[in-house]
């Protein structure tokens, strides 16, 4: 056995981040579908305000930020829908709202250093507990199962909000069910990741394997299988390095995302080398049937 | 199929429909009734509220006044979604996420299918057959992105087939598709009618679904200025604007078909 797994911390961690690489992307793929690939991040900052009142309280950081980057997931759907708030504008009030909050709630409590801070916003190897463990484990299979029972519906809403109304889906109720388990994906990964870069692991894996993929349920594994090994990967060379977990996870995943990148580039040459034109010329005067958005003379 | 409404019921009832954007009416006073099995056409020029009143009918737009009906049933309290089948004006891309042809379309099915159950026999034949239907069987398995504009309106056509809806509302389906496909989704139009299914469309022009349409609610600045037989060659309502204007599904040789759809 390699001297990294006989380390109790480093196999706790191990397990987290294995689970964290595996959920962030599921809910990563609606997000992105959604254009919110920036949500995680504006969840993230409003967790660090959740750590901030954890530390404040003498409760476990780890619930505080669960239950007040829930509460911002929820605030920001009204955001969103009720106000002429743009939806990056309401992130962006997340952003330093939740990030200020988390530094100044910090501040204020006794005892608590920039160096508490810091594991929470890059992550930590070391400091995951073995309760933390379960609760992970616990909230990944939350995530998974929620997503499950909503995902067909999740998928005609992240395609068209409109298209969703008239299938008589529960527009609003879904998407607060979407931000809230956002949410929970971030407070997740926040003890590997760190919440500055949790969206990362969310949003980079998929951005990966949509070069490579065609259809949909192919996307979602293999950002899966893309976002455990970029969280496996990171996390050995963190040790190694005796760097932040999170900053090696996210290049990674980025390494992955590149490569996948050019891979992808490769595949449609091929592709369109191969595949003959199945289609007819178009005739005179229409839009032509092949290429988009042209018009044939 | 469908339970809750009855069948005698008109497909749509609007009773002085109107709908304003910021205050700002973009319908007023309009009324009309569509009975089942009814093909009728929303005409008129760009911006006279085609669009709005078709999704004002099915709930997507807010009324501001008046009242909606389907099947009988009070809008708001409607709720036998899997009844209707719509076609937006186009595909949304949305994040760039890839989906297939086949995805797509089966998620048309959505309120025919129970949680939890793969897909059944039948489910897999309506999504062939709606796939068949608008001639893009072969393209199945590729990246809707892939596809023209024109295949991908056929996809959101097919999409709508395969939910199995006895209402059919299509905003602007013809809007990119050449004439030879417009020619392949009139027939399929007009099967669907033939059937028993009823028919709104949005349409600029009348082109290959001539012989199909009976009767047209023609809407000029939100107002509904008639309702009856289509006016066959009214040429002139849409001077001035971003498209020029095919007769019959053939074009005139010197000037591109091309159809700006607008989007609210």
């Amino acid at each position: 056995m390699p001297e990294i797994l006989q380390l109790d911390f480093m196999v706790r961690a191990f397990i987290t981040s294995a689970l964290v690489g595996m959920t962030a992307p599921v809910i990563g793929v609606f997000l992105v579908q959604r254009r919110l690939a920036l949500l995680g991040d504006g969840i993230g900052h409003v967790a660090l305000t959740g750590v901030g009142l954890g530390f404040l309280t003498h409760t476990s950081p780890v619930l505080t930020a669960l239950v007040v980057s829930a509460v911002g997931a929820v605030l920001i759907e009204l955001v969103r829908t009720h106000t002429r708030t743009s939806g990056d504008l309401a992130l962006a009030l997340l952003f330093y709202g939740g990030i200020a909050g988390g530094v100044f709630l910090t501040g204020l409590a006794p005892g608590a250093t920039s160096a508490d801070l810091t594991s929470f916003l890059f992550g930590s190897v070391s400091t995951v507990s073995p309760q933390d463990v379960v609760l992970v484990a616990l909230l990944a299979v939350a995530v998974l199962a929620v997503l499950g029972y909503f995902g067909r519906e999740l998928f005609v809403l992240c395609q068209d909000e409109e298209l969703a109304r008239v299938h008589g889906i529960p527009v609003r109720f879904l998407s607060t069910v979407l931000a809230v388990v956002a949410a929970v994906t971030v407070v997740l990964a926040m003890r590997v990741v760190g919440v500055l870069l949790v969206s990362a692991l969310m949003v980079v894996p998929v951005a990966a394997a949509q070069q490579l993929t065609r259809s949909f349920r192919a996307t979602v594994r293999l950002a899966v299988l893309l976002g455990v090994l970029a969280a496996l990967t990171g996390l050995s060379t963190a040790y190694y390095t005796d760097t932040a977990p999170g900053a090696a996870i996210v290049l990674v995943a980025i390494a992955l995302f590149v490569t996948a990148a050019g891979g992808g580039i490769l595949l449609r040459r091929r592709r369109f080398r191969t595949v003959p034109e199945a289609e007819s010329p178009p005739a005179v005067g229409t839009i032509s049937g092949t290429d988009p958005g042209s018009v044939s003379p | 199929m469908s339970s809750s409404s009855l069948p005698t019921a008109p497909a749509f009832t609007a009773r002085d429909v109107a709908v304003a954007y910021d205050g700002k009416p973009v319908l007023r006073d309009v009324s009309f009734e569509i009975a089942r099995g009814e093909t009728v056409a929303v005409m008129g020029p760009n911006g006279s509220g085609k669009s709005t009143l078709v999704r004002a009918l099915l709930g997507v737009v807010p009324l501001s006044g008046g009242q909606v009906w389907i099947g009988g049933t009070p809008l708001r309290r409607f709720r036998d979604w899997a009844q209707i089948g719509y076609v937006p004006q186009r595909l949304s891309v949305g994040g760039g996420v890839p989906a297939t042809v086949r995805e797509i379309v089966a998620s048309g099915r959505i309120n025919r299918r129970r949680r939890f159950r793969p897909l059944t026999a039948h489910d897999r034949d309506a999504v062939t057959e709606a796939l068949t239907a608008v001639g893009l069987l072969d393209r199945a398995d590729d990246s809707v992105y892939h596809l023209s504009g024109g295949q991908q309106q056929r996809v959101l056509i097919a999409r709508a087939l395969a939910g199995e809806p006895d209402i059919f509302v299509m905003d602007e389906p013809m809007a990119g598709v050449d004439a030879a496909n417009q020619q392949a989704l009139a027939r399929t139009i007009e099967s669907l009618a033939a059937r028993g299914a009823t028919i709104l469309l949005v349409l600029h022009e009348l082109g290959p679904l001539e012989p199909l349409i009976g009767r047209a609610l023609t809407l000029e600045n939100g107002t509904l200025v008639s309702d009856g037989a289509p006016q066959h060659s009214d040429h002139g309502c849409c001077s001035g604007r971003d498209h020029s204007r095919t007769d019959t599904g053939r074009p005139p040789p010197t000037l591109p078909y091309i159809e700006v759809s607008r989007r609210a």
